[in-house]
């Protein structure tokens, strides 16, 4: 059960690291002073929070968090700022479909976090889409028809 | 960050010995596993909460309706914002709707009246950002008492009815 439980939080770690790093990509392609390079610095620091607060998590478990790769493949090229924006929503959404396995825990305190980490992550995408979605985080495939 | 010397350290000797560097899919680290939907019936209490759930929809549904009836016609910004948003709460009210094993309780015949008070632009907004955020606290609030599958329905459709708040915010006339 505790490693099932460890899985689903180490899934949703990687997901933060991905994250992490890919705001480093988004930064580096916005303007320097813009308001889309301050939301890129906010948005980066509450992944690094939920990456710190996952690894604790873990450990707390017994686990050994996984680490953060050395880079990571980007799902498209990054060649300006508004393809920058475009990753961190792709990102956002990976992060959200991370969470909800973490929601599908049975213990409460779990289930809370993820919820809230999947609407922290569907408002980033929203902000940084200037879109909503109908199912942050669900696969279509998982909807019924 | 400490965490990140000794990676970087790799990076440069990988880089200095010319070997290549492994990148893990983006796209791949970040999606892993939500759970296979399709579960044992749902006990009573999730019955009531997905019940309860549906209703709150059909209530959205019907201000969203009363919200164009409202707004001043033509394709104004508003009035495409408001549109797109109604489409999102169909999405959610079919997909609620077949998760309910039990015979859904026939529609009733007159729907119900929803009262939207008569104002600007940016009145009839604020009051569908305040009944957004409302229906999505309360389904945040149910996700105990509910399985796993229902549990990620509930929690996604409160993060997409909590992103409608800041989308309606943004449309040209909303209040500040």
């Amino acid at each position: 059960m505790t490693g099932a439980v460890v899985a689903v939080l180490q899934s949703a770690l990687a997901a933060e690291h991905a994250a992490c790093y890919g705001y480093g990509v988004v930064g580096a392609h916005l303007v320097m002073g813009s308001t889309a390079l301050a939301a890129a610095g906010t948005d980066w620091i509450a992944h690094q929070r939920a990456r710190d607060q996952l690894a604790a998590m873990i450990t707390d478990r017994g686990g050994l968090p996984a680490v953060s790769a050395v880079a990571y493949e980007l799902p498209f090229a990054v060649t300006s700022a508004a393809t920058a924006a475009q990753l961190a929503a792709t990102m956002e959404d990976g992060v959200a479909q991370a969470y909800l396995a973490v929601v599908a825990l049975r213990e409460p305190a779990l289930r809370s976090f993820g919820a809230a980490q999947v609407l922290a992550a569907a408002l980033r995408a929203e902000s940084w889409r200037g879109s909503t979605q109908p199912f942050p985080g669900l696969p279509p495939t998982s909807l019924r028809r | 960050m400490s965490d990140e010397t000794p990676s970087r350290r790799t990076v440069l000797a990988a880089a200095i010995r010319g070997v290549p560097l492994v990148a893990v899919p983006l796209a791949l680290a970040a999606c892993r596993g939500v759970q296979v939907l399709g579960s044992p019936p749902p006990p009573p209490a999730a019955i009531r909460a997905l019940s309860a759930a549906i209703a709150a929809e059909e209530l959205m549904l019907a201000m969203y309706r009363a919200a164009i009836a409202q707004l001043p016609a033509g394709n104004t910004p508003a009035a495409l914002a408001v549109r797109t948003v109604q489409a999102e709460h169909a999405a959610h009210l079919s997909q609620l709707r077949s998760r309910l094993i039990e015979p859904a309780p026939s529609p009733s015949a007159t729907p119900r009246p929803v009262a939207i008070p008569p104002g600007s632009t940016g009145s009839i907004l604020q009051d569908l950002e305040l009944a957004e955020q409302a229906a999505s606290d309360r389904l945040t609030g149910q996700l105990t008492v509910l399985p796993p599958a229902l549990a990620q329905l509930f929690a996604s459709i409160a993060a997409s009815e909590a992103t409608h708040v800041p989308y309606l915010q943004q449309v040209p006339g909303a209040a500040p």
